[in-house]
């Protein structure tokens, strides 16, 4: 009984002895390997300190008196002085109380053992780098709001002072540091430093339960205090789960009419979209000239276009290389792009200068109802194609070859005079007549290839033709006219042999409307569609190539060109332009008439 | 006769005059009623000035822990070297209790005796720290800072000193502050102190003149538990 109470209370003084020790080593863990040593000295309050220390290994020393604390200030030549109060309720504490605490004071602080003389540790240090405030008390939160989605809120945390801390004087000022953790977690967040004694946290979660705590610091200094008790913060989680559900489908929903909304926008505005998104290419446009007909293929109404054309742009010129130009009166080059080409042809001029086709009407000269076309100079010819002034290998449009294509064989002599063409003064009708043939190709041997039938004129030709006409006859796809002679071979001769233009037909020449000198218009024929190219049908034999050029030397009444003088076709014309230009040699060449066209088709 | 009494009137007149025009002092401009600018109370300049204070006991802590962590690492945080600085002549009380038992005018002279006493070392310890390679420009430029600032502490002292006087709280006894004897900081072995030595003086008195303040202001301004 008596062994078990000792027992038991041996037990006890442990457990109270332990208590007191761990309390202790909280804060101070002493060194058990080292002899006698201070662990610690703090002041609370920057009035009072106390100092710990501890035996260490040496068990013998650990009754109290056995090992001394002694001080000295550093402020005077002081001696050694012993603790003034060694703390009865604690073991190896040493307390010095106002009257013993200097602050911006050095101590130096000695552990001896006074039986041995023995100093087992010294220290030194001041008052206010020791200084761990108490922890600040009455900590409490407040809630400052919650989340709309609820899930989230904030706090406002309260705290004051520890009251040993002289802050209303100011002989303390404290900073504080709030920290705060899910309950139970393993990291603590820490927040800045607070002056103040309040402090909001932002950002936590309900239905989660937070621990805080807060402890202080004197400011500029560096020892933090002990952490006050931990409060708990818990915010319970209001159910809004069904406020979800109606959100959710709100959602969908809008999304759905979204999406047809848009559907229905791009089907409504698909044109325009298109074009918006998708522009669309332009394709290549002839002024004037609708596609479609072409490919049609209505000659009639492609000629009514045609004919009913009053402008075209010079320019066409340099576009179509291959386009033949009739050479007309050449003093005044300049003066060509005022007027079209049908008029150059037809010796109209609206500017009055001579140097269209038979602008210059001699006054000597009787003009009959049908006019003698003036056959212009070859080199008045020349220089009048624009551009080409002073080539002397530019041709006419009707007469010569190809501008740009030297290896047409044009052959120009240059005593081949061409008479030139004379037209009735001021006959706005002739702008609609049609007086060209159709060329379907040309040869790259120079010769042109008139439609339908129709060959080139050979060199079998009879000797006055071909010493009459120098230039080779041309013809181009474009619309150029056929002379009669050639007419005449072609429909009268056979070619023995088929020739490199055995492919190449010629388009009858009546019916081309249209003084437009694009190099699309097209001969439209009273009994047939025209072809456009007819590079294998080639009913009517192969003949030589002819001369260059033809000169339209007159316009019948019938509209028809007249590339030959007369002389040789009574019938088409009485008059004479020899008499109009005794300079001029007369061609041999002739023309065609859409009649006699029409007998040369095949 | 008349001819030098004439004179001498016309002298005493002439100094009375002076006298007169020597005794009227500067008034101030805003002295005129509350339309004019602000005048800052007591309790305000008493704010500035500790704020001030705070300001530069932080900046000096700061560039002596900077200088005890590159340069004496192994220091033990409890056991500080003894130094005596330059500054140890003065006496300071020594506790909060010491400096409110303190007269308003010792403490304001002690005050401004320690301001005064560092405006020369710290402009050497700007100097040397600018020299030495071992000290970044930041370094040294808070060592200008705190200069500049323990200059401006001592004249933002001297006005509420000033104005003190005026409003009658201070005797007579504080007489203007005579420019204290040029106080060189020489340590004890003669030889002129190091830059953490004075790094870790200015510390110390930085905070004395800190916690001074906030006492002397408890004292003169009354607030709740004061």
């Amino acid at each position: 009984m008596a062994y078990s109470l000792s027992l038991g209370l041996l037990y006890l003084g442990l457990l109270c002895g332990n208590g007191l020790v761990s309390a202790r080593s909280e804060l101070f863990t002493p060194d058990p390997s080292r002899g006698p040593h201070f662990t610690g000295c703090r002041s609370r309050e920057q009035e009072t300190f106390r100092c710990w220390w501890s035996a260490g290994i040496f068990q013998n020393l650990t009754e109290p008196g056995a090992l001394r604390v002694f001080y000295r200030t550093k402020n005077a030549l002081s001696e050694w002085q012993e603790c003034p109060d060694y703390t009865h309720t604690v073991k190896n504490e040493c307390y010095f109380n106002k009257t013993f605490t200097h602050i911006w004071t050095s101590y130096c602080i000695q552990l001896r053992s006074v039986r041995e003389n023995i100093t087992y540790d010294e220290t030194c240090f001041t008052v206010e780098n020791i200084v761990h405030p108490d922890p600040p008390i009455g900590l409490n939160w407040t809630l400052l709001n919650v989340s709309r989605s609820g899930l989230h809120f904030d706090i406002l945390v309260r705290w004051a002072p520890p009251p040993s801390a002289d802050v209303q004087t100011g002989w303390m000022s404290l900073v504080y540091q709030v920290q705060y953790r899910v309950r139970n977690a393993s990291h603590w967040e820490m927040l800045d430093l607070e002056s103040g004694t309040q402090q909001s946290i932002y950002g936590l979660h309900t239905d989660k339960e937070y621990e805080v705590r807060v402890r202080c610091k004197m400011s500029a200094f560096d020892n933090f205090g002990e952490f006050g008790d931990s409060i708990l913060v818990h915010v319970a989680q209001i159910p809004s789960k069904e406020s979800t559900f109606p959100m959710t489908l709100v959602l969908i929903f809008g999304v759905i009419g979204l999406v047809i909304l848009l559907v229905l926008l791009i089907f409504s505005q698909q044109q325009r979209l298109m074009v918006i998104f998708l522009p669309p290419i332009p394709a290549p446009k002839i002024k004037g000239i609708d596609p479609e007909l072409l490919k049609n293929g209505k000659l009639d109404q492609l000629n009514s276009l045609l004919s009913s054309q009053d402008m075209y742009k010079p320019d066409f010129y340099h576009e179509d290389p291959w386009v033949e130009f009739i050479q007309l009166d050449l003093d005044d080059p300049a003066e060509k792009n005022e007027s079209s080409d049908t008029q150059h042809l037809l010796g109209l001029s609206r500017s009055g200068s001579s140097h269209v086709l038979n602008f210059k009407s001699d006054d000597d000269s009787g003009r009959a109802s049908c006019y003698d076309p003036e056959i212009p100079n070859p080199e008045d010819l020349a220089s009048l194609l624009p551009g080409h002034s002073g080539r002397g290998d530019n041709l006419p449009l009707v007469s010569r070859s190809s501008l740009s294509i030297p290896d047409l064989g044009v052959q120009q002599t240059s005593e081949v005079e061409e008479t030139p063409i004379q037209t009735q003064p001021a006959v706005p009708s002739w702008v609609n007549m049609d007086f060209y043939a159709q060329v379907s190709d040309f040869t790259p041997a120079g010769g042109v290839v008139l439609s339908p039938g129709q060959l080139n004129s050979s060199p079998e030709k009879k000797k006055e033709e071909e010493n009459e006409k120098k230039i080779q006859f041309q013809l181009v796809s474009d619309g150029a006219y056929t002379s009669e002679n050639t007419a005449r071979q072609l429909s009268a001769e056979v070619p023995p042999s088929p020739g490199p233009e055995q492919e190449y037909q010629t388009f009858p020449t009546q019916a081309v409307e249209g003084n437009l000198w694009n190099g699309e218009y097209l001969v439209s024929t009273s009994d047939s569609q025209i072809p456009y190219l007819l590079p294998e049908a080639t009913p009517a034999p192969i003949l030589p190539p002819v001369s260059d050029y033809t000169v339209v030397q007159e316009v019948d009444a019938q509209h028809s060109l007249l590339l030959n003088p007369p002389s040789s076709q009574p019938a088409i014309c009485p008059h004479s332009p020899n008499k109009h230009l005794p300079a001029m040699p007369t061609m041999p060449m002739g023309y065609l008439t859409p009649d006699l066209l029409g007998n040369l088709t095949p | 006769m008349s001819r030098s009494l004439k004179q001498v009137a016309v002298l005493l007149v002439a100094l009375l005059c002076l006298d007169l025009h020597s005794r009227v002092g500067s008034a101030p401009i805003c002295a005129h009623g509350p339309s004019g600018c602000h005048v800052p109370s007591l309790a305000d300049l008493f704010d500035r000035v500790i704020q001030h204070s705070a300001r530069m006991h932080s900046l000096s802590n700061d560039l002596h822990s900077e200088f005890e962590q590159y340069f004496l690492p192994s220091k033990n945080h409890i056991g500080k070297i003894y130094r005596k600085c330059h500054t140890s002549s003065i006496l300071t009380p020594n506790g909060k209790e010491n400096a409110q038992k303190l007269a308003r005018e010792e403490l304001t002279e002690v005050i401004l005796k320690l301001l005064m006493a560092w405006r020369d070392p710290l402009f050497q310890l700007h100097q040397s720290m600018a020299h030495q390679q071992d000290f970044n420009s930041f370094s040294s430029n808070k060592a200008l800072e705190m200069g500049d600032m323990a200059h401006e502490l001592r004249k933002g002292v001297e006005k509420v000193a000033e104005r003190m006087r005026v409003l009658g709280m201070l005797g007579n006894s504080v007489t203007g502050l005579s420019v204290a004897e040029a106080m060189l900081p020489i340590s004890d072995s003669g030889e002129a102190m190091s830059n953490y030595e004075l790094l870790y003086c200015f510390r110390r008195d930085s905070n004395k003149v800190q916690n001074y303040l906030k006492i002397l202001k408890c004292r003169i301004v009354p607030e709740h538990d004061c």
